[in-house]
């Protein structure tokens, strides 16, 4: 452990967001079962091993025990979030580039349990850009999906509106639009629709638009 | 594993000497009070600087995705108290939150209180007040950058979804609602 | 600690995420201290350690609402300061090739006026050279009189990863202050 190298491993080590490195025990302590605590701590040994977020684990067990759901039921609803982190971050290891981010990877799972498939958080990653993260872009994609609007115009929806070049805010207002036209009677598959053809037609840049302007994007 | 270390005397009453109680300065309270009163004021200037000329930070923006969930910003952080307020430009808690008011309209129950990911899940943590006779219940927290779940809790026993958030399954039978929340310079719903 | 009268963590961090900021002032008082026995040991100085925990605290507010359960306010500021402390080991050591002289925290500082009653002795000296996961362990055990347990649970390893560290903090001790192992 004297070598500087190994050091330094270490130093990287700790660099990640404290907010995020919950201490799985502390939190679980008091509030949840001992076996339950237990397993949900292999389960965070697990998934860190892996490179996954522990928080959301945590979260679900104790969001069980709150909701008074019977011990059995809590683990494997904890397994199905490390499986559906899992999923995520394979998806979005898959399209290469830096790793996927804590917050990638917990969004990409969102978005998986909101019905989403691997391949669709794939093709999304791979629209993002410096402007519209990853991890928004699957927010927000998670989100629509959960309002029911269907994949694979989820998935357009949201590519659209990054290749338009707006601003990531045009991207975060896409479900509160859609939720106001299903407001006015429109089926959420037909908003989507009408909010991509308006995404895809966007030229210019707004007129309080920010001063990076993008390229003309591929098409996927 | 471990043996002990037996230091010699000298070095031993290093360890003893360092055992000693450290205060810090009293001045540092003010010192710490002073920059969190500039990050309590200072998103209002944000704010007032995205209205004029709006040119967003690089990192991560996410909007409140429902239309009953209001992610907006208040004037002074003593407007929380009073639901009735909704001015539009805001304080967040530091340069990574902002305050979202949750709303649910429940003109029967006696109690209502905010539970989710944010708050690891604690009934307790964030209690809806009635704001008028129609059962208009609503709280507004401060909420980090990002995506979270979270449901209402009626009467203590009654998991409720917002009907106005996006849902989805708790793993559970039930059904969880998600608010995203951007940070101050967010679009404003 | 907290006399029965007065609000828990808990209730204090809700009502400054409420908008109540002037009740961080209650947090600060109560937590400025508190480590930074461990910051001044981790950072060889207690004017390193006063910067340290006002950063932390600090920072602390500004993340506040992620601060996922409240009443453990002490537990969370605790990682914020430690990861306070090892940033600024990160930074000393990037200049460590221009010599101890160079060191930004205690040693050849010290002998100026300020601090005379806070002489660094060579255990300080050599605690500054261990690794700060080294050295981190032996403060909280020797210093704030931790059990492994307690330690495990404040920084999150396992028991055993910590006794191997102990154990090669020792043998590092060992050799800095010429002890025969």
């Amino acid at each position: 452990m004297n070598r500087p190298a190994a050091w330094l491993v270490l130093a990287m080590a700790l660099g990640p967001e404290l907010a995020a490195q919950d201490d799985v025990t502390a939190r679980l302590a008091g509030r949840v079962p001992p076996a339950i605590a237990a397993a949900v701590s292999a389960l965070a040994d697990s998934a860190r091993a892996r490179g996954l977020p522990v928080a959301p684990l945590v979260d679900k067990a104790l969001e069980g025990v709150v909701k008074g759901v019977p011990a059995d039921r809590i683990l494997p609803a904890v397994r199905t979030v490390l499986d559906q982190l899992d999923a995520a971050a394979t998806a979005l290891r898959g399209t290469g580039g830096t790793p996927p981010s804590d917050d990638a990877v917990e969004a990409g799972g969102f978005a998986l349990a909101a019905g989403l498939t691997p391949g669709d958080l794939g093709a999304i990653a791979q629209s993002a850009d410096r402007s519209h993260p990853t991890a928004v872009a699957l927010q927000v994609a998670g989100a629509l999906a959960a309002i029911g609007v269907p994949r694979a115009q989820t998935v357009g929806l949201v590519q659209a509106s990054i290749q338009s070049g707006g601003p990531v805010g045009d991207l975060v207002s896409l479900p509160g639009q859609v939720q106001a036209a299903m407001a006015r009677g429109a089926p959420p598959a037909a908003a989507a629709a009408g909010l991509e053809r308006a995404a895809a037609a966007h030229q210019a840049p707004r007129p309080h638009g920010q001063g990076k302007g993008k390229g003309n994007p591929h098409r996927p | 594993m471990s043996h002990e270390l037996d230091l010699p005397p000298s070095l031993q009453a290093e360890v003893e000497t360092a055992r000693r109680h450290v205060s810090l300065s009293p001045e540092l309270e003010a010192r710490v009070m002073a920059a969190v009163r500039r990050r309590a004021a200072s998103p209002q200037q944000r704010a007032w600087r995205w209205l004029t000329a709006p040119s967003l930070p690089p990192w991560a923006l996410l909007a409140a995705a429902a239309t009953a969930l209001l992610a907006f910003v208040l004037l002074r952080p003593a407007s929380v108290g009073s639901p009735g307020v909704a001015s539009p430009l805001a304080t967040a808690v530091g340069p990574e939150s902002i305050y979202v008011r949750f709303i649910l309209v429940a003109p029967n129950a006696r109690e209502v209180a905010l539970a989710g990911t944010f708050n690891g899940w604690d009934p307790t943590a964030a209690p809806l007040a009635r704001a008028d006779a129609a059962g208009t219940w609503t709280v507004t927290v401060a909420l980090p950058v990002g995506q979270h779940q979270y449901a209402f809790v009626v009467d203590g026993r009654r998991w409720v979804p917002d009907p106005a958030a996006p849902a989805v399954d708790d793993g559970f039978g039930r059904k969880n609602s998600v608010v995203s929340v951007s940070a101050a310079q967010g679009r404003i719903l | 600690m907290q006399r029965t009268e007065e609000p828990s963590d808990g209730t204090v961090v809700r009502a400054v995420l409420t908008g109540d900021v002037e009740q961080y002032a209650v947090l600060v008082r109560r937590y400025k201290d508190r480590y930074a026995r461990y910051a001044s040991r981790m950072l060889g100085s207690v004017d390193a350690a006063e910067d340290a925990v006002q950063d932390a605290l600090i920072r602390a507010y500004d993340r506040l609402p992620q601060c996922r359960d409240p009443e453990n306010f002490a537990g969370w500021f605790f990682l914020i300061l430690r990861n306070r402390c090892f940033a600024e080991r990160r930074r000393d050591r990037r200049s460590e090739g221009l010599e101890q002289a160079q060191e930004v925290t205690a040693p050849e500082g010290l002998h100026a006026s300020l601090e005379r009653a806070e002489q660094v002795g060579s255990l300080q000296r050599a605690l500054l050279q261990l690794t700060p996961e080294q050295r981190e362990v032996f403060v909280l055990k020797h210093v704030e009189e931790l059990s492994y347990d307690e330690i495990a649970t404040r920084v999150g390893t396992g028991v055993a990863a910590l006794k191997m560290r102990m154990h090669r903090a020792y043998d590092r001790l060992r050799d800095l202050l010429g002890e025969p192992r």
